[in-house]
C-alpha cells in the first residue's frame, strides 16, 4: 500500500495514545489466534503491522444504525479500535471525522480520487433500491451511485454487519425501502469480504485486515464471502453449554433451576445451532461476555435473513441429539 | 464576487459526528441567516417491518432502530 507513514513509527504512536508494547503484542496474540494460525505466527503478525504502511479507509454508512461502527469503537483491553486507527488510515467515517458537508466530501474524494485500488472501503447498512433509491441519500446522492462509485474502485469492500451483507433489518419483510446488501446492490466488486452479524464483531475485522497486511493476502472465505476464521463453525459448536444440550439439560422457563445453573436454552429459542459465527470464542466488549453466556439464546444474528429465517426468536429449533 | 444582498441558499449535507444522515439547509441574507430546514435523509420503515410479527420479538427489531 503507497499511504505515507508519518515521521513516527507504529510504536511511537502506540505511546503516543497511551498503548504499550505489551499491548501490541497482546493484539498480534490476539489476532493471530482469531485466524486460527499457529501460535508461532504472532512474530510474524507483528513485524507486518509494525512496518506496514498504512493502507487508506474509507468507512461509508448507508441505512444503518450505527451499531457497527459502535462494535468499531467498543475495545478497550487491549484498545483493538486505537490499535486498529493505527494501523490503517481511517480518512472517512460520518460519525467520527472533523470536518462536516463539502469538506466531509473531499475527504472523501481525495482518498477515492489518489488511490485508485489502493484505499479499502467498508460499507455499513444496507442500500435502498426503491424509487430510485431515495430512501438514503447523502451530499444529494443515493447510497447506491456512492457504493457504485467508491467500492467499484477499491482494493477490497468490506460489509460489516448483517445490513451491508444481505439487507439486514430494513429488507426484512415487508422490505418497503427495497433494501439491499453490497453483493446485491453492487455485483462484480473486485474483491468483497462479508461480516454478517449484528453487529459484526470488531474483532474479525480488525484479523481481516491484520491477515491483509501480513500476508499480502485476504484470508480465505467461503462461498458467501465470509472468512472461514470467522463463520467456520456453527456457534452451537463451540457452545460452553453444549454438554448440557447433549444430556438433554434444558432451561425450560426464564429463571427456573435450569436457567441459574446454565442449562442449555435450545428450548427457549437459541439458534446456536443454525449459526456460523465465532461468538462463543472471541466473545464480546473484549471478551467480556456473549449472549448465551449471559443467559440469553443465540438469536442467529450472522445467519443469512437471520430476520425472517431465525424469527420468531423464541421459537426453538429441533433440540433433539 | 458574492453581492451581500443576494439570497443565498446553502447546503450542509453531510451533518457529521452524529448518528444518521442529516442535512442542512440555510437561506443567507445580508450575511445573516433568516430560514433553515433540516431534513432527516435516510428511511427503513421499522414500524411497517414489526407490524404483524411475534410480539416478543418486538424488543429485539426496535432496538436495531439505533445502534448507539
Amino acid at each position: 500500500m503507497t499511504k505515507r507513514d508519518g515521521p513516527s513509527s507504529l510504536e511511537e504512536r502506540l505511546a503516543q495514545r497511551g498503548l504499550s508494547r505489551r499491548d501490541f503484542l497482546k493484539f498480534a496474540g490476539l489476532m493471530t489466534a482469531t485466524l486460527a494460525l499457529p501460535a508461532t505466527y504472532t512474530s510474524r503478525v507483528a513485524k507486518a503491522l509494525l512496518t506496514a504502511t498504512r493502507p487508506p479507509v474509507v468507512w461509508l454508512a448507508f441505512q444503518d444504525c450505527t451499531g457497527d461502527s459502535e462494535s468499531f469503537l467498543r475495545a478497550n483491553n487491549p484498545n483493538v479500535t486505537s490499535l486498529l486507527l493505527e494501523t490503517i488510515s481511517l480518512d472517512y467515517h460520518e460519525t467520527l471525522m472533523a470536518p462536516v458537508g463539502a469538506m466531509s466530501e473531499k475527504s472523501l474524494m481525495d482518498t477515492v480520487n489518489n488511490y485508485p485500488g489502493q484505499y479499502i472501503a467498508i460499507v455499513e447498512g444496507s442500500i435502498p433500491t426503491a424509487n430510485g433509491g431515495i430512501h438514503c441519500t447523502i451530499n444529494g446522492q443515493t447510497a447506491l451511485s456512492r457504493a457504485q462509485l467508491v467500492c467499484s474502485n477499491a482494493l477490497a469492500t468490506i460489509a460489516v454487519g448483517s445490513c451491508a451483507w444481505d439487507g439486514g433489518i430494513a429488507a426484512a419483510v415487508p422490505n418497503p425501502t427495497g433494501a439491499l446488501g453490497v453483493k446485491d446492490a453492487v455485483p462484480g466488486l473486485p474483491k468483497l469480504i462479508n461480516l454478517p452479524g449484528c453487529p459484526h464483531n470488531v474483532i474479525n475485522l480488525a484479523a481481516v485486515i491484520t491477515h491483509y497486511l501480513t500476508f499480502r493476502q485476504w484470508p480465505p472465505t467461503d462461498s458467501q464471502g465470509r472468512p472461514t476464521f470467522a463463520y467456520g463453525e456453527d456457534v452451537h459448536e463451540e457452545c460452553p453449554r453444549k454438554d448440557h444440550f447433549e444430556a438433554g439439560r434444558f432451561v425450560l422457563a426464564w429463571g427456573d433451576a435450569g436457567h441459574r445453573q446454565g442449562w442449555c436454552m435450545c428450548k427457549m429459542g437459541c439458534k446456536g445451532p443454525e449459526t456460523k459465527h465465532n461468538c462463543p470464542t472471541v466473545k464480546w466488549n473484549d471478551g467480556t461476555c456473549w449472549p448465551v453466556q449471559a443467559g440469553h439464546g443465540c438469536v442467529g444474528c450472522a445467519h443469512e435473513k437471520f430476520w425472517d429465517q431465525m424469527s420468531p426468536f423464541y421459537a426453538s429449533v429441533d433440540c433433539s441429539d | 464576487m458574492q453581492d451581500t444582498n443576494a439570497v443565498q441558499k446553502i447546503a450542509i449535507d453531510p451533518i457529521t459526528r452524529i448518528e444518521g444522515h442529516l442535512r442542512i439547509e440555510a437561506q443567507i441574507e445580508n450575511g445573516k441567516v433568516t430560514d433553515a430546514w433540516s431534513a432527516g435523509m435516510m428511511f427503513r420503515g421499522i414500524e411497517l417491518i414489526v407490524a404483524g410479527r411475534d410480539p416478543r420479538d418486538a424488543w429485539v427489531f426496535t432496538q436495531r432502530i439505533c445502534g448507539v
